[in-house]
């Protein structure tokens, strides 16, 4: 099976549960179907929540605004400009993202709770406003939803609402599926697990969320639009915060980690009062303490647990942590176009003039220059608070210089934002590994290929049903550089199995899967074991052969550094005390002297 | 200008019930690192414990006050020992999603147990309207409008010094500053984490007990006092005992104020718009918690 056909299966899967409904739908009564219709649409929101809650990790209460806005605005422009009712439904979705866009443009600057708060102000005013508008929404009394027509054709019979509501549920849920399931789904889930990481390598925090907030109540929207009807009067109340919480449960119970858990939670949590319509009044209680358990006994949802039963039923074990690396294949490293070696014979990878920058009374960095020669391996050392990671900070572009200048490759960088670095083919890894764990390894590789932008990562998703070569190129570049840290057999493992020193070589393999020029290297082996950094150095090394890339490396590990490096700098209360041949100015005293703690004279005598 | 006295008197007596609401949230906050939604739901049982005991059993007024920080605080205990504690591993985001739901359950047990619209509660002190007199003009204060407003300020101080200067206080603290250093120093982090739910609980309580007579028991009280308490929660800073006070006495006003002079609709929106403003003007709120530089 092609990889192209076996994507198109994956992303209309989730929707065959929506035709499944309306075979269903052939053999059951009126109300049945009216049940179906209602559970087609949540299974909608719950998929639109899979995104923004399962994914981005964004607690939104306004849930119940953005139907109320799909809700009324396609009624009202049925009612009062007559409007043909499948368009209404559409503008009704738009209606609904302009609202999930202006939520989101302040919203996203916030976090957890006060995200969640700025999400109630909007709820709430929403259904205020609605409430207030009497002349033009019936305020609290509600609004009568007229029957919907197509072409002039009545479509108010339950079984033809309900083949409305599925093939418009089918349309959103397609192309959710597919940016849920695809880049756009994965540089959320990157930026939810390590936001510093996803910044690193060009996904902006802020476009991804406002595209999870805008996309996802343009789809709630759409699905309450084609629900109005089949309620034939819509008010306030319908809409209200208690409506935003219990669609909150959809994800939660379903289960976070994938569309699927939306699709079931949603499918499940709104056919389950059908089910216990005899202890109808305590259907929120049991809502809310099925929520609870969720959280408490089985975070991973009704997916998970699918997934254990299924695992059980086929004997299967749950998948270990991942340990051993395969060597590092020295065929693929070594068969490398070495162009950029070439290159980097000549002239400076990076000059750093004079840069500064002072936390308040704090000179953390003091008028730095340092200069690193193309195709270097350079070192920089220095007792802890020496200003190495501030330098280092400037150099990413995560702190901005107070003064100075920085140049790579010719190139002013001093005040060039930190997404745009890979362009320039700068990449860096990070003290504390920021790789994404819920990712697969290869997909954790793919994000350091950067085009990242919102726009492309929307159209990078439908790569794969496209069938454009892009998506099998990312794949072929990923392996390679999984290969050439030696994590090769590794692709489809999720990250966070790995052992630290893995998660390591992942780091490096990310950054250099663009073929970047300068790579800044945060202690890559502070925490792992001897004999790992060792291999770590000889990977560097052969990296910095085979490659041609220019390394920049921090690391309190003086044994590594200077083994690693070609040239070596130290620095001292945030300026730089030697430079040189690493074996050379270690021995030099006024290194030993900060270094050490050596005094002048032990330092002659030795 | 009487007009407008009354309206304030109104309000801070309002603003002094949230006041009380929100440095419950605060405290759970500041020293558990959870974010209570369920808090709305804990003040709602203490106006209920109050209507029980001063309406079905008839016992005096005073055992209200006593009972229902008791009772509450004790079930916040619980619920943190049951529910939350499994979870204190896990992030914040899923802890938020756990106290969302639980302050639905509460709220809903209640609703399904009493299945009525409101419970009526009479005031805790009864007398005549005080009539004051201003220029040729007069203004009217009940005595339960003094007393709710003393009484849940002082309540909301008496708080503030525990966690300030009584050794609980100082565990409170130390757990909030720092976990693992709190615990080296031989801190139990499941006593405190135990007695920072009771302490919360019993202000919730009490916040209920002086909620009781001006908001009547419902479920709808949950709702609209948690909204009150996070925005004026957020309003002082969040992890800001003294701006949760100063936080909740403006929420009142201003909402009262709105209520007045503009439209009861207002009365909602303009809380929201004010949390709303602060959020985006001063996202550490108006009165920020000092913290250690990070260097």
């Amino acid at each position: 099976m092609s990889d192209r056909l076996r994507g198109i299966l994956r992303v209309l899967a989730p929707s065959s549960a929506l035709v499944a409904f309306l075979l269903l739908g052939l053999f059951v009564g009126q109300y049945q179907r009216y049940v179906l219709s209602h559970a087609a649409a949540a299974i909608v929101i719950g998929a639109a929540l899979t995104m923004l809650v399962g994914y981005a990790r964004c607690i939104s209460l306004a849930t119940g605004a953005m139907m109320a806005l799909g809700a009324y605005g396609s009624t009202l422009l049925v009612i009062k400009l007559g409007f043909p009712f499948l368009l209404a439904v559409a503008l009704g979705g738009v209606l609904g993202g302009l609202g999930g866009f202006i939520l989101a443009v302040p919203g996203v600057r916030f976090r957890s709770h006060n995200l969640a708060m700025v999400t109630l102000v909007f709820q709430s005013v929403v259904i205020i406003v609605i409430r207030e508008l009497k002349g033009l929404t019936g305020g609290a009394e509600g609004l009568n939803v007229p029957r919907p027509t197509l072409f002039g054709i009545d479509f108010s019979g339950d079984y033809a609402i309900l083949m409305l509501t599925v093939c418009v549920c089918v349309c959103v849920l397609v192309p959710l599926t597919i940016l849920v399931t695809g880049a756009y789904g994965k540089n959320l889930r990157a930026l939810a697990s390590n936001e510093v990481g996803a910044r690193a390598f060009g996904i902006s925090i802020e476009h991804h969320l406002i595209a999870a907030f805008t996309i996802s109540s343009a789809a709630v929207a759409i699905a309450a639009a084609i629900a109005a009807p089949r309620f034939r009067v819509i008010d306030p109340d319908t809409y209200g915060i208690m409506a935003s919480i219990f669609t909150l449960a959809y994800p939660i119970v379903g289960g976070m980690q994938s569309i699927w858990g939306g699709v079931l939670g949603g499918g499940v949590l709104a056919l389950l009062p059908e089910v216990l319509r005899p202890v109808a009044d305590f259907i929120e209680l049991f809502f809310a303490v099925l929520v609870i358990a969720t959280i408490m006994f089985f975070r991973g949802g009704l997916v998970d647990l699918a997934g254990a039963i299924g695992r059980r039923l086929k004997g299967a074990r749950p998948p270990e942590s991942i340990e051993a690396a395969s060597p590092v294949d020295a065929a693929v490293t070594g068969g490398l176009e070495t162009s950029n070696a070439a290159v980097a014979a000549i002239g400076n990878a990076l000059v750093i003039d004079n840069v500064s920058k002072v936390y308040d009374a704090l000179r953390a960095v003091d008028g730095v220059s340092v200069e690193v020669r193309a195709g270097s391996l350079h070192g920089l050392m220095g007792p802890n608070g020496a200003g190495k990671t501030t330098l280092f900070n400037t150099i990413s572009g995560f702190v901005g210089a107070d003064g100075g200048r920085i140049e790579c490759f010719g190139r002013d960088i001093t005040h060039s934002p930190v997404e745009g670095r890979i362009a320039l083919g700068i990449t860096r890894t990070f003290q504390q590994v920021a790789i994404f764990p819920e990712l697969t390894c290869r997909d954790n590789v793919v994000i350091g290929l950067g085009r990242n932008g919102i726009g492309s990562v929307l159209s990078r998703s439908f790569d794969d049903i496209a069938g454009r070569a892009r998506a099998a190129e990312e794949r072929g570049q990923a392996d390679w550089a999984l290969a050439a840290v030696g994590l090769g057999g590794l692709g489809d493992a999720p990250a966070g199995m790995l052992s630290l020193g893995n998660q390591r070589r992942l780091e490096i393999a990310r950054a250099i899967v663009s073929r970047p020029r300068l790579i800044l290297l945060d202690e890559p082996v502070s925490g792992v074991g001897h004999q790992e950094a060792e291999q770590l150095k000889d990977l560097l090394k052969r990296i910095n052969a085979d490659l041609g890339v220019t390394m920049l490396v921090v690391e309190h590990n003086i044994g590594f550094l200077v083994s690693l490096c070609d040239q070596l700098t130290v620095m001292g209360s945030g300026r730089v005390i030697a430079e040189g041949k690493p074996e050379e100015v270690v021995t030099r005293s006024e290194v030993r002297r900060v270094y050490f703690g050596e005094s002048e004279k032990v330092a002659l005598h030795a | 200008m009487a007009e407008f006295i009354m309206v304030i008197i109104g309000g801070v007596q309002f603003g002094a019930i949230y006041a009380l609401a929100a440095i419950g949230v605060v405290v759970i906050h500041k020293a558990t690192r959870t974010v209570n939604f369920a808090h709305g739901g804990l003040v709602m049982l203490g106006a209920f414990v109050t209507y029980l005991v001063v309406v079905e059993l008839r016992w005096p007024y005073w055992t209200a006050y006593v009972l229902a920080p008791l009772l509450i605080g004790t079930l916040a205990m619980a619920l943190e020992l049951v529910i939350l504690r499994p979870i204190r591993r896990a992030d914040m985001f899923t802890v938020i999603m756990a106290t969302i739901f639980l302050g639905i359950a509460l709220s809903e047990t209640f609703r399904l147990a009493q299945n009525t619209e409101m419970l009526a509660v009479p005031s805790a002190v009864k007398g005549p309207p005080m009539i004051v007199p201003l220029g040729e003009d007069a203004f009217i204060v009940t005595a339960e409008q003094i007393w709710v407003t003393i009484g849940a300020l002082l309540t909301g101080f008496a708080g503030l010094a525990l966690f300030r200067y009584a050794g609980i206080g100082r565990s409170m603290r130390a757990m909030a500053s720092n976990i693992r250093g709190a615990q080296l120093c031989g801190f139990s982090i499941d006593r405190v984490y135990a007695l920072a739910w009771f302490f919360g609980g019993a202000l919730a309580g009490l916040a209920g007990v002086f909620a009781a007579p001006s908001k009547g028991v419902s479920p709808e009280l949950a709702v609209s006092v948690i909204s009150a308490a996070f925005v004026a929660a957020v309003i002082g800073g969040f992890d800001s005992l003294i701006g949760a006070i100063i936080g909740g006495l403006l929420l009142g006003v201003v909402e009262t104020l709105s209520a007045a002079y503009v439209s009861s609709a207002m009365k909602s929106a303009v809380s929201f718009l004010l949390l709303f403003v602060v959020l985006l003007w001063r996202p550490d709120g108006l009165f920020p918690e000092r913290k250690g530089r990070d260097v």
